[in-house]
């Protein structure tokens, strides 16, 4: 891509989209777009342009500089590899996509009210079970993480591609990492977080990349926006 | 001086004390290392899959290669055994990437009080070997820490959890925390699990759920609910123990600090001299240091009672450079294999 042309990275469907747009229409940076195309462009602004792309690799594509600038979630962000992490800065977390990323298991374990309670049931299921209990998550790194920090170590994550909630009622989990809003799904699920048991609190964030610090008028534009 | 002569006047000063030199491999299998409990340790593994399907790993550290290789050769006597080489963690600091280590270690005491102090008395004379004329020795012991807890008022549960966690600070505190007020309970879950209970208990009890029974659902809840911790039991025993883990003296002292502090709360312990394995306190230039707290906050959570590490004062700022300890239960409960007493140090060049 150009060096001349600023590349701005945007969730192409849903929610966080729509909130997206707002946020650039406020600042008089309404971006404009074919339905069904995914890259857009701002009025009187010819050296910007849009893509709308998924929230995952906004991150990605911010990493190694293609894209300039983004939003996108504060979890995927934290979720990725170092090396990711260490190029991108956190310009602005925005009012919206809030939600978090908790621990939940089955609401029939009454026995499992924080942590504490999973470190011992799970070396209690490995004794018994001659296997690991597992986590079924689609943040393994984060996950993993948070319950190494609190002594937990014998558990497996098996990584899910979505859908999460249903794996503890289907068998390819005991339990679960997710993100939630409301909690509604969760409990639809018969799935209880625990009390100690939420991982990240997330939200949408403007994000820049390192690499691009340099190129011209980024930094005004970023000014603009936050 | 440079490091080679150093290393191998350290090794040599080792070596005539009668231990044995050994060579381990620098590969070993992940899952020894990830069985450690309560530790972050991924995070610094240089992994990666062999083809037979098994997760492999540099190692992190000397002192487990050691203990595996005496544990998979199946040696069941006593043996005393020094090694040198490198540990490979994953850093930010290319400098401390891989880190070069000489440790030596006591594999299966007949006494342990006795080969405790030879590690040290080692220990003591590696530092004036090399040129040290002043040193800090910190002495604590996780041993009375558990004498503690057997004697506080709470559920067992929440003694061996204490117990487990006693090695990280930061989740240590929020456990006290948590000890001391209830503040982790909400009632509407504890209703709701209430009724959930209430319903199970008429249900098949060999019923599975996400891979656990029904009965084993239950009687777990019917432990906890008849063996509650209250919070005026709870922050009395937090008091003690916040207070316990704040002593601090010079060695010749402690028995008698501690002693005093256990009469305090008439707890009903007397420690002795045995606790701390060390006959000469007065050593020209050495300092001997008693703290309650000394190892935590560090990744030592396998010592399992006498602990200790050697400072000193190198180019205006202070250096640990002897730490060690005896780690009975590294293999039993941590790495998965047979028990063997262990007591060792390894020195950071």
């Amino acid at each position: 891509m150009s060096k001349e042309i600023i590349n701005i990275g945007i969730v192409s469907k849903g929610r966080l989209k729509k909130e997206s747009e707002k946020i650039f229409k406020k600042k008089k940076l309404k971006i404009y777009y074919n339905k069904r195309e995914l890259l857009g462009k701002i009025k009187d602004r010819p050296n910007i342009r849009v893509l709308f792309l998924h929230a995952r690799e906004i991150i990605e594509q911010i990493a190694i500089g293609k894209l300039d600038i983004g939003i996108s979630g504060f979890d995927l962000l934290k979720e990725s590899e170092i090396n990711i992490q260490k190029n991108i800065k956190v310009e602005k977390k925005l009012n919206f996509g809030f939600a978090n990323l908790i621990l939940a298991v089955r609401e029939e374990f009454i026995d499992v009210f924080t942590t504490l309670d999973l470190d011992e049931v799970a070396d209690e299921f490995r004794k018994k079970n001659k296997r690991l209990i597992r986590i079924g998550s689609k943040y393994p790194n984060l996950t993993r993480q948070y319950l190494y920090s609190r002594g937990v170590t014998n558990f497996s994550i098996v990584k899910s591609r979505g859908a999460t909630e249903s794996m503890a009622a289907i068998s390819t989990a005991e339990l679960i990492s997710d993100i939630t809003s409301s909690g509604q799904t969760l409990k639809a699920n018969k799935l209880r977080i625990l009390s100690d048991g939420e991982i990240l609190k997330s939200q949408a964030c403007l994000m820049s990349s390192k690499l691009s610090k340099n190129k011209k008028g980024l930094k005004k534009l970023i000014k603009n926006l936050i | 001086m440079k490091s080679k002569n150093l290393s191998n006047k350290i090794l040599r000063l080792i070596k005539s004390k009668g231990f044995k030199n050994i060579e381990l491999d620098p590969v070993l299998e992940t899952k020894y290392i990830l069985q450690r409990s309560g530790e972050n340790i991924r995070k610094y593994l240089f992994s990666f899959y062999n083809s037979d399907g098994r997760e492999l790993c540099l190692r992190p550290d000397l002192t487990i290669s050691s203990l595996l290789r005496y544990a998979q050769n199946n040696i069941n006597a006593k043996e005393k055994v020094f090694y040198t080489g490198s540990a490979f963690r994953k850093s930010y600091n290319k400098k401390n990437v891989v880190v070069k280590q000489i440790g030596m270690e006591i594999f299966s005491s007949k006494n342990e009080n006795k080969d405790d102090k030879e590690i040290l008395d080692t220990s003591i004379k590696i530092i004036k070997k090399i040129g040290f004329k002043k040193a800090n020795v910190k002495i604590g012991n996780f041993k009375l820490f558990e004498l503690l807890i057997k004697k506080l008022s709470m559920p067992q549960r929440w003694k061996s959890r204490l117990l487990k966690f006693y090695w990280n600070e930061k989740y240590f505190s929020e456990l006290l925390k948590r000890l001391q007020s209830n503040s982790d309970i909400d009632p509407i879950v504890v209703a709701g699990d209430k009724k959930n209970y209430l319903k199970m208990k008429k249900e098949n009890p060999n019923k599975i759920i996400a891979g656990r029974s029904y009965r084993e659902i239950i009687e777990r809840y019917e432990r906890k609910i008849n063996d509650p911790r209250t919070v005026e039991t709870g922050k009395y025993s937090v008091k003690i123990i916040r207070e316990f883990l704040k002593i601090k003296c010079s060695l010749k002292d402690a028995p008698k600090k501690l002693n005093t502090f256990y009469k305090k709360y008439n707890l009903n312990i007397s420690v002795g001299k045995d606790f701390f394995p060390i006959s000469n306190l007065k050593q020209k230039g050495i300092n001997f240091e008693f703290s309650t707290s000394n190892g935590r906050g560090k990744d030592v959570e396998y010592y399992s009672s006498f602990i200790f590490s050697i400072e000193v004062r190198f180019k205006n700022s202070i250096k640990t450079l002897v730490a060690g300890g005896r780690y009975n239960d590294l293999t039993s409960k941590i790495l998965g294999l047979k028990k063997i007493p262990a007591v060792g140090a390894a020195i950071n060049l």
